[in-house]
């Protein structure tokens, strides 16, 4: 605990919240707000499950307009690495803990683009992930069955992502760095967020 | 049944019959509005060749030299031009460029094709006619690198840009080898080790 203190964050696993750490895990578990960045096909999936069919609602999930206030980020379909720097820069923008959902399996091997030349075949290179829903397009229901297991993952603790990309921060660096080119936040990122 | 014999494809290939090639006759037109259509418009440019293909659907093949001409031409029957599609033949080093139109008043579909060079191909712009031939000329400078003489928004690929990445829709553009040095080896279903056989 005590090394990590000087490291920029906010550290709230500090020795006296631990007692409350369960209720936190609930609070976070019952509560997830989507930041939902729907790039490709899978978004057409996100209606049903926000309307009565589904009702994502009643597990208290709610889609998020803003980074600052999400919990969950959900990116539904294919990554063009022009959508991987924006994908980057919202997640680095959400706040600690954040957990990443990734749907269908463009993001996760390519799907059916495969082969294409703008297509990013493995997210997981490029952001830390928790967990993934394989199927092209998976149902309104396979998404919720994802969402119960962020939910159990929250839970027990291995929802980790946020601490990974933390903690292997130079591996993900070098593999942007590697795709986009050195510079790529100084030069792209700051056209759209003044403050970078 | 033994699962590893072969299926017996020399047996099939000698049971096809040869097709006979049915003999191209020089088009004639016929008596109905598409006739009438590519007649009136034959007349006014004996340079283009024209047919009906089907009903609602007429062809014409234009040498690219008066193809602004033709299309100047074309545009009071046909208000819409819904597409530039471009085909790429590599061994006769051509690009092909179909422009489609639509005519509104009379529900008509035309192609309009014209060949030009590979090798440093360009094209006068029709973005006068029909403005909406921006983002079409565009389109086809992208992926396949004909410039459109007078268009101002030729710009770099709207994507990435990168200097290899400029032509991607191209026979002669080697994919896969652009993918690999991309995003790494390691994803695809060409892994010689079939550790990462995916999908
Ligand atoms: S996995 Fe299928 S449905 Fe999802 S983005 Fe890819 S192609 Fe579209």
């Amino acid at each position: 605990m005590s090394e990590r203190k000087n490291d920029g964050f906010i550290n709230y696993e500090l020795q006296e919240f631990k007692l409350f750490e369960p209720l936190f895990k609930w609070a976070r578990k019952k509560s997830l707000w989507i930041v939902a960045f729907c790039t490709g096909c899978g978004g057409i999936e996100m209606p049903p499950l926000a309307t009565a069919r589904y009702d994502f609602e009643r597990f208290g999930i709610m889609p998020n307009p803003a980074p600052r206030m999400g919990d969950l980020f959900l990116i539904t379909g294919y990554v063009t690495p022009k959508t991987l720097k924006r994908i980057i820069i919202t997640y680095e923008m959400m706040q600690d803990p954040k957990y990443v959902m990734i749907h269908g399996s463009c993001p996760i091997n390519g799907g059916v683009y495969w082969d294409s030349y703008n297509v990013v075949k493995q997210l997981d290179k490029y952001l830390p992930v928790d967990v993934a829903i394989a199927g092209c397009m998976p149902r309104a229901e396979a998404v919720m069955d994802g969402i119960m297991e962020i939910m159990r993952k929250i839970e027990d603790g291995t929802a980790d992502g946020w601490k990974r990309y933390r903690e292997n921060y130079e591996y993900y660096r070098k593999n942007q760095d590697e795709l986009f080119g050195e510079g790529w936040r100084e030069k792209d990122a700051r056209r759209w967020l003044a403050w970078i | 049944m033994d699962m590893n014999e072969k299926p017996k494809v020399e047996e099939k290939v000698e049971e096809q019959k040869p097709q006979e090639v049915p003999e191209v006759e020089a088009p004639k037109l016929p008596d109905t509005k598409e006739g009438k259509l590519v007649a009136e418009l034959l007349e006014k440019a004996p340079y283009a060749e024209g047919n009906v293909r089907r009903e609602r659907r007429v062809e014409f093949k234009v040498p690219a030299d008066r193809i602004k001409e033709f299309l100047e031409l074309a545009s009071e029957k046909f208000e819409m031009l819904i597409q530039i599609s471009v085909v790429d033949w590599l061994k006769e080093g051509e690009f092909e460029l179909v422009y489609q139109l639509w005519s509104v008043s009379e529900s008509v579909h035309a192609f309009v094709r014209t060949r030009i060079p590979r090798e440093n191909a360009k094209m006068p712009t029709v973005m006068d006619i029909w403005p909406v031939a921006e983002t079409y000329e565009r389109e086809a400078h992208e992926f396949f690198g004909i410039v459109f003489e007078g268009n101002p928004r030729l710009g770099p690929f709207i994507l990435e840009p990168r200097e290899h990445e400029k032509h991607p829709l191209r026979k002669d553009f080697n994919m896969i080898g652009y993918v690999k040095t991309i995003y790494g080896e390691d994803f695809d279903r060409y892994d010689e080790s079939k550790t990462n056989y995916v999908i």
